[in-house]
């Protein structure tokens, strides 16, 4: 065996082994995280891979980076099979996948080498230039990982050159070795041919540069932010599954278990799959260039929650596991915010965590679970699921949380509400409406077709009290046979979840499943969105199991048979501009039944967009439990919302939300306008023949 | 330190309450009933202390029906480190007579330090801290809005209507604490869980006669409703006007 031959061989082991022995330490640092079931539904696992994976669907949400990205990826998997080849030939000259494919497959396959390389070559060069040239904002990031991304750019850019120059050099020397398929690489030969009619020096160098290139671009990648070419298929794989009406699911939590950790504060408290998240973050900044607190200048960035959850387990990973490879730790080191800096073992330890070393209270409290970052990441990271975790752990283990929410945990036990309201006064607004309450129908031997769950919003906030009524005009008009809990209403806990708070939320559910249990509730229609996705999509977690309609579904639906006493008329036209509601829209993927509400109760209806539309709507700043903080810093959220929604020139303003009432009405007060703010009901129920 | 905390179980300020068909007390159905606001004061002041001050015990008393256990657990589940329920079956309105149980359980604690709410809000008496204080013979400060000890001496702060007196006094002693001192924690789910294996002991209580009774309760009055004027500035004159002759503010 020539000696050529015998070092590349001990080139690719070496490499392949490197490469294998740093994918087992990851793969033993994410072991730290919890066990999680992530193999359910493998069906829609695999369509997930093929659409957002394969078919980069997430990435075109962002056109040009995306044609850009998609094109590097596709080219990526075509060109492996050239990469291949090339390795083998390595080994056993002469090798060809001419020597077993049928001749038109080989063709096109040699056809697709040639092209994509080029078409590479081109995504990258437009690569360097908006990195170099443009600046986008949300690629900034630190020196380190700019220097990264140039590198694996002209790592792949360099894979390319010589991968086409190898072929021309081939054919200079071989023209019956390229077929006509390979154009661009003929095209190269002649001028190869024209300087060196025999390159046979040229031919080995640029294959043992390929050779060497793939080999360097392998074994930097668990070094850097590349990773994801490796993880990012796995990631998505192992993403959440669950399909509308199941997304954003807080995690079912076992309080009764024996535990001294609730909550995350380290990242052994997170899931295998939050830290293979970490692994598999691009760095892109989607995510943080969609996220509402972000964008308004709070301390938030959900690009930061999951490189930090990185660099935390970079950081204690090696510690833990007694990594003997101490001189190859700082893969994947570098990353946002204050670096924790090298420090002895015990310090990792004893005095580094996840939470305060490297992201603060501030920056969890900020955020209003709008899942605007979930809905834009390539990967399918969940950074939502990380901040709610490490929520969990500042109220129930060490009671941290803002101020301003004390009282509205202490009203929830007490009132059963989260602002201090006497539940006696829970049913005010339906006083002279003659709704009746579940109770004196059950009494009367009959049942009720739906409850209208009202909500702590609708029954005592005094501008949301009208839109209560508007809808119960609504369902009294079409002759709906229903009813209200009244007093028996309290509180199903949402609030208290979503600000960390499992302890009260399962107090609070638990106790109203056995109120709608008692009186065999079946279905359930609310006009929240908060109320219609714990009722719907997290009570059957507790054992909770009811159909439960968002009031948008339940109009539209009414409207659609036509059982609806509307004025006829032409009435004057109308331009509206809808805002889209987070658990309504990114959370149940209800975009269309409002504006479709809307479109057919009034007779002329221009609906107008806003800059941020359904599934990128900008939230209206009060989800996460926002709504009982003060919001102290940078610009309010809900006036940054409300200013597009102005800007659309709209003569009024439509929500499907209590929550985004409240959040849009105070934004146009602040921008001094009198556009009006309408429930969707009330839009409806002011159409009603008797009004 | 030791420190004994008592502390009182009451209903939801914002509770909407009737008067039950006695008429000599209200209808407890549907409250909720918590620790007394100003008792979690004292608690939260206690748990500072001893906090501040290195290893002590912090110990929570109540005085009433097996329902307190519930209560003298919310302490515990704040981090008191123990509690102690002097069983009765109702809580007597004699403010005495709970001072009496109070001190006769105390008087042998070894405490430093007693505290309690100023006042509970059910009943606004303020008496059985002072009174217990005299029980015991120690040194009684009211309505506290600061404390601290150092040297077995403690320095309180009080307001007043348009003055703040401090005040020193020696330990041991029983002091009523006053709202604004601190915000009282909000239990973790470790504190709670905790608390739940924490000591808590029941006796039977030891209560004086019971002299002083409530005969009867009355609701006050419903407030008139409110009336709107006008909008806008055109409604200025009037509501001048009345503000002048019927409420007679201006
Ligand atoms: S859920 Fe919304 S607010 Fe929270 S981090 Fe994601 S984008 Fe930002
Ligand atoms: S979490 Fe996703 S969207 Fe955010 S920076 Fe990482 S890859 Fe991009």
């Amino acid at each position: 065996m020539p000696a050529s031959k015998l070092i590349f061989i001990f080139l690719l082991a070496g490499g392949a082994g490197f490469f294998a022995l740093n994918v087992q330490r990851l793969v033993r640092y994410m072991r730290l995280g919890h066990a999680e079931n992530r193999t359910d539904a493998p069906l829609t696992r695999l369509k997930n891979v093929l659409t957002i994976g394969i078919g980069q669907t997430k990435i075109f949400r962002d056109p040009i980076a995306g044609a850009m990205h998609a094109t590097i990826f596709w080219g990526f998997m075509v060109l492996t099979a050239g990469t291949i080849e090339i390795l083998i030939q390595g080994v056993f000259t002469g090798f060809s996948y001419a020597l077993f494919l049928p001749r038109p497959v080989f063709q096109l396959y040699a056809f697709s080498q040639d092209v994509f390389a080029l078409l590479v070559l081109g995504a990258i060069a437009f690569a360097f230039y908006r990195r170099l040239v443009l600046h986008p904002k949300r690629l900034e990031g630190d020196k380190l990982e700019h220097t990264d991304a140039l590198i694996i750019l002209s790592l792949i850019g360099g894979l390319m050159v010589t991968l086409l120059l190898t072929n021309a050099c081939q054919y200079v020397l071989d023209p019956s070795a390229i077929g006509p398929e390979k154009a661009i690489s003929r095209g190269l030969a002649m001028a190869i041919g024209a300087v060196d009619p025999q390159p046979v020096v040229a031919a080995r160098v640029f294959w043992w540069l390929h050779v060497l290139l793939v080999l360097a671009f392998l074994n930097y990648l668990p070094y850097s932010k590349h990773l994801h070419v490796a993880t990012s298929l796995i990631n998505v794989f192992f993403s959440n599954t669950s399909g509308p009406g199941q997304k954003g699911v807080m995690r079912a939590m076992d309080l009764e278990a024996d535990v001294e950790q609730f909550g995350a504060s380290d990242v052994e408290h997170l899931t295998w799959k939050n830290l293979l998240d970490g692994y598999s973050c691009t760095e892109c900044g989607r995510c943080t260039a969609a996220c509402p607190a972000n964008i308004t200048g709070k301390p938030l960035s959900p690009r930061k929650i999951v490189i930090n959850t990185r660099q935390r387990l970079m950081e204690k990973g090696p510690v833990v596991t007694g990594d003997r490879m101490e001189f190859l730790h700082p893969a994947l080191l570098h990353g946002e915010g204050d670096d924790a800096g090298a420090t002895t073992a015990t310090e990792v330890l004893t005095e580094h965590r996840l939470l305060d070393t490297y992201i603060t209270e501030e920056e969890l409290w900020a955020c209003t679970s709008c899942r605007a970052c979930v809905q834009e990441c390539p990967v399918s990271i969940d950074q939502l699921d990380i901040i709610n975790e490490m929520r969990r752990n500042l109220v129930l283990s060490e009671s941290r949380f803002p101020e301003e929410v004390q009282p509205a945990f202490e009203s929830l036990e007490r009132n059963g509400s989260p602002w201090a309201f006497s539940p006696a006064d829970r049913a005010n607004w339906a006083e002279g409406m003659d709704i009746p309450t579940m109770a004196e129908v059950v009494a009367r031997g009959e049942r009720p077709d739906v409850l209208f769950w009202v909500g702590c919003m609708g029954s005592f906030d005094d501008r949301a009290k009208k839109i209560t009524v508007a809808f119960a005009r609504i369902l009294k008009a079409c002759k709906i046979n229903f009813a209200i809990l009244g007093q028996e209403e309290h509180c199903h806990g949402d609030p208290a979840r979503r600000l960390g708070n499992e302890y009260l939320y399962q107090m609070l559910a638990k106790d109203t499943i056995g109120t709608l249990d008692r009186y065999e509730v079946k279905t359930i229609v609310t006009s929240c969105p908060h109320c219609f996705h714990q009722l719907g999509n997290e009570f059957p977690q507790l054992g909770g199991n009811y159909e439960v309609i968002h009031h948008s579904t339940f109009i539209e639906r009414l409207l659609q048979d036509a059982r609806m006493p509307l004025q006829s008329g032409e009435g004057k036209g109308l331009t509206v501009a809808y805002h889209d509601s987070c658990y309504l829209g990114r959370y149940n993927d209800i975009y269309d039944a409002p504006r479709e509400t809307l479109r057919r109760a009034l007779p002329v209806v221009d609906l107008i967009e806003p800059k941020r539309t359904r599934d990128r709507g900008l939230c209206c700043g009060a989800g996460g439990g926002r709504m009982f903080m003060e919001e102290r810093v940078g610009k309010r959220i809900n006036v940054e919302r409300t200013e597009e929604l102005l800007a659309t020139g709209a003569e009024t303003i439509a929500v499907a939300c209590p929550f985004c009432m409240t959040m849009i009405s105070d934004g146009v007060k602040a921008a001094q306008s009198d556009v009006p703010v309408l429930d969707i009901a009330e839009v409806v129920a002011g159409q009603l023949v008797s009004s | 330190m030791k420190i004994a905390v008592c502390i009182k179980r009451t209903p939801d300020s914002e509770s909407r309450f009737r008067i039950a068909a006695s008429s000599a007390s209200i209808d407890e159905t549907g409250l909720k009933f918590d620790i007394d606001d100003f008792a979690s004061y004292a608690v939260e002041v206690a748990l500072q202390l001893n906090e501040k001050q290195g290893p002590g015990e912090t110990v929570a008393y109540a005085v009433g029906p097996d329902a307190v256990q519930e209560t003298l657990r919310k302490a515990m589940s704040m981090g008191v480190d123990r509690a102690v329920q002097l069983k009765t079956d109702a809580v007597p309105y004699d403010g005495l007579a709970v001072a009496k149980a109070l001190a006769a359980e105390l008087k042998s604690g070894g405490y430093d330090l007693i505290l309690f709410g100023k006042h509970a809000f059910d009943t606004s008496a303020g008496i059985v801290g002072t009174a217990t204080a005299e029980l015991l013979g120690v040194s009684c400060v009211t309505a506290a809005t600061k404390l601290d000890i150092a040297n077995g001496r403690g320095t309180a702060r009080r307001e007043l209507e348009g003055v703040a007196e401090i005040v020193e006094f020696p330990l041991p002693a029983v002091v009523t604490i006053d709202e604004g001192i601190a915000r009282p924690r909000y239990p973790s789910l470790k504190g709670i869980m905790s608390a739940k294996k924490k000591p808590l002991e029941t006796r039977p209580a030891q209560l004086g006669n019971v002299r002083v009774t409530v005969k009867s309760m009355a609701l006050p009055p419903d407030r008139p409703p409110g009336r709107i004027i006008g909008e806008g500035t055109a409604a200025v004159p009037e509501l001048v006007r009345l503000l002048q002759t019927e409420a007679k503010v201006l």
